[in-house]
């Protein structure tokens, strides 16, 4: 059956992985969140700091399930791990900083410019694992559970063997990113609906 | 059997797949010299619509095309349950809403063509119309849905012009596919439409088959294509392996052939290294500008056109090789009877997507 084996949620004020809290927002401190959590876990990838906010958030919560799960994704072939991320307002925040550039900036940017399309996070998370495999970013009205499971049907049937899904919303005013990894397994807690739904939310699993 | 058709393109060679077809076959292109467009005031190349302004673009493009593939299928499948429409874009409505760039298409195209369904919106690049045929496929290969109608479409925007120029990515002629000379992309808008269905019967006219394929990340960098092509040449392998054809049955390939240095360098040893170096090959960029998420679409409608009409096109703008590895690029329109072609697209994010159309 196909099961949740590891997932990660970044609110406004915290970071779980697994449903543990790993990091809290220092209100006092003058980073963004995401730069406190690179600092406060002693990650070390410098490309991190010209990332916009979703690739931000996607490198993040993914090191974060790698971290907490070693080994994770040693089992798999290096085109073996689907990439399938969705949110809703595409890259509007990068976009916004973008047009500033050019709007009041004086020049548009070209650094921010590459960082104005949504699915550029799955090239970063692939780039820094070397992961030639499918990619899919949609854009939908909400946290839609039955996309992730519709295309996980179709990709697990046609050569991909695991999964890394994830939701990937970051505006100025909220912060709902939620990733998580689907594989074979014997038995785990079932990737459905209600599971789904229920990790995206509340960043802990009920009892079996 | 997956089947495709009931195709449109709107873009300035015309409002259909025919009047496009049309313009092609007599080597027209839709890019002409925009006065005082750019960043600085500078004259650009650009393939626009004219009379596409205002506001709301892109909601009318969508509009314009679905209306168009309306009338070439059965009357029933717009509002059928059993049927839905996937947008494939990069940014879509940005110029009316930047926070909100897709849903009032979505909603608007929802409520006056009927559909049972929201339409889903996959935006992955320059490959985004290239991967949401494939979903397609997949999507009506596992009965997920019996019809998907696939809607690729990008306008032409400041955003996106002062984003390539930042890049030095605009070319200061029309852009040059596979060229020597080449030096840019040259700036499109258009939208592409078809009809990927598990029933032949709701064609008007046949359609052709579709032989859904893959995509496969080049895991090398966000914003420069690799240079091994290996993303490009995974991605390919795995869709003729997918089907068990070999290269000795491609007739033709739809190459993406954006006009930059190294995009149609690494579309070259990938080609190269896949033992398709000798096959008829194009880039359309030539005819239609660079539409981005729309390309894919477009791209395939054109190759079915060219299936249906028996007609290799010339790839406009290439004049000589600019490839460390050798092309067959197409020079001259020649008859031929095409049964089985390739079209790859790849892009930002480090995106490759192929598929095949076939013959009945």
């Amino acid at each position: 059956m196909k099961v949740i084996t590891a997932y990660c949620n970044l609110r406004a004020d915290e970071c779980l992985v697994n449903g543990e809290v790993v990091a809290r927002r220092d209100a006092g401190s003058e980073d963004s969140w995401f730069k406190q959590i690179y600092r406060q876990q002693e990650l070390a990838y410098p490309k991190f700091y010209k990332m916009d906010v979703l690739s931000q958030a996607g490198y993040l919560a993914s090191e974060f399930i790698k971290r907490a799960n070693p080994g994770i994704f040693e089992g798999y072939a290096d085109d073996e791990i689907a990439l399938v991320f969705a949110n809703a307002s595409s890259s509007a925040e990068t976009d916004r900083r973008f047009m500033q550039s050019y709007q009041t900036g004086g020049s548009p940017s070209p650094s921010l410019f590459v960082y104005t399309l949504p699915n550029i996070v799955l090239g970063e998370i692939a780039i820094l694992n070397k992961w030639y495999g499918e990619n899919m970013f949609a854009v939908l009205p909400k946290f839609t559970p039955g996309f992730y499971l519709d295309y996980s049907e179709i990709l697990l049937a046609s050569g991909s063997r695991a999964l890394l899904g994830g939701w990937l919303e970051v505006t100025a005013g909220s912060t709902y990113v939620f990733l998580f990894l689907v594989e074979q397994r014997e038995s785990g807690t079932e990737f459905n609906n209600e599971n789904l739904l229920h990790l995206s939310q509340t960043g802990s699993v009920a009892a079996y | 059997m997956i089947y495709i058709g009931a195709e449109v393109i709107v873009s300035p060679l015309g409002d259909n797949a025919e009047d496009n077809w049309q313009a092609l076959s007599e080597n027209r292109s839709g890019i002409a010299l925009a006065p005082a467009v750019g960043f600085n005031n500078e004259d650009i190349y650009l393939s626009r619509i004219a009379g596409l302004n205002g506001p709301l673009r892109f909601q009318q493009l969508v509009i314009k095309a679905l209306a168009s593939l309306n009338e070439r299928i059965d009357a029933s499948i717009l509002a059928s349950d059993r049927t839905i429409v996937l947008i494939s874009s990069t940014k879509g409505a940005l110029d009316d809403n930047l926070h909100d760039q897709f849903s009032e298409t979505c909603t608007a195209v929802m409520q006056q063509f009927g559909l049972a369904h929201l339409p889903m919106v996959i935006s992955n690049a320059c490959i985004s119309g290239v991967l949401a045929l494939n979903v397609a496929g997949n999507m009506v290969e596992a009965g997920q849905y019996e019809h998907v109608i696939v809607i690729g479409c990008d306008v032409a925007s400041d955003f996106v012009l002062y984003g390539f120029q930042s890049l030095f990515a605009v070319s200061d002629k029309p852009c040059a596919p596979f060229d020597a000379a080449r030096n840019g992309i040259t700036l499109g808008e258009g939208c592409g439409a078809a009809l990927v269905s598990a029933t032949k019967s709701v064609f008007k006219n046949a359609p052709l088959q579709l032989l859904t394929g893959t995509s496969a990340n080049d895991a090398n960098h966000i914003s420069g294509p690799s240079r091994t092509g290996e993303g490009l040449v995974r991605s390919v392998s795995r869709t003729m392996q997918k089907h068990g054809i070999g290269a000795e049955e491609i007739d033709f390939i739809s190459a993406h052939g954006t006009g930059t240095v190294f995009n149609d360098e690494m579309e070259a040893i990938a080609f190269n290294r896949l033992s398709l170096a000798e096959k008829p090959l194009n880039s359309l960029k030539g005819y239609f500008g660079h539409t981005l998420g729309a390309a894919g679409v477009i791209e395939t409608a054109v190759c079915m056109q060219m299936m249906r009409n028996g007609m290799l096109i010339k790839s406009i703008g290439y004049r000589d090789a600019g490839t460390s590895q050798p092309l067959n690029i197409i020079l001259e329109n020649k008859p031929e009877k095409l049964r089985t072609i390739l079209k790859t697209a790849s892009g930002f994010g480090g995106g490759n997507a192929s598929l095949m159309i076939r013959e009945l």
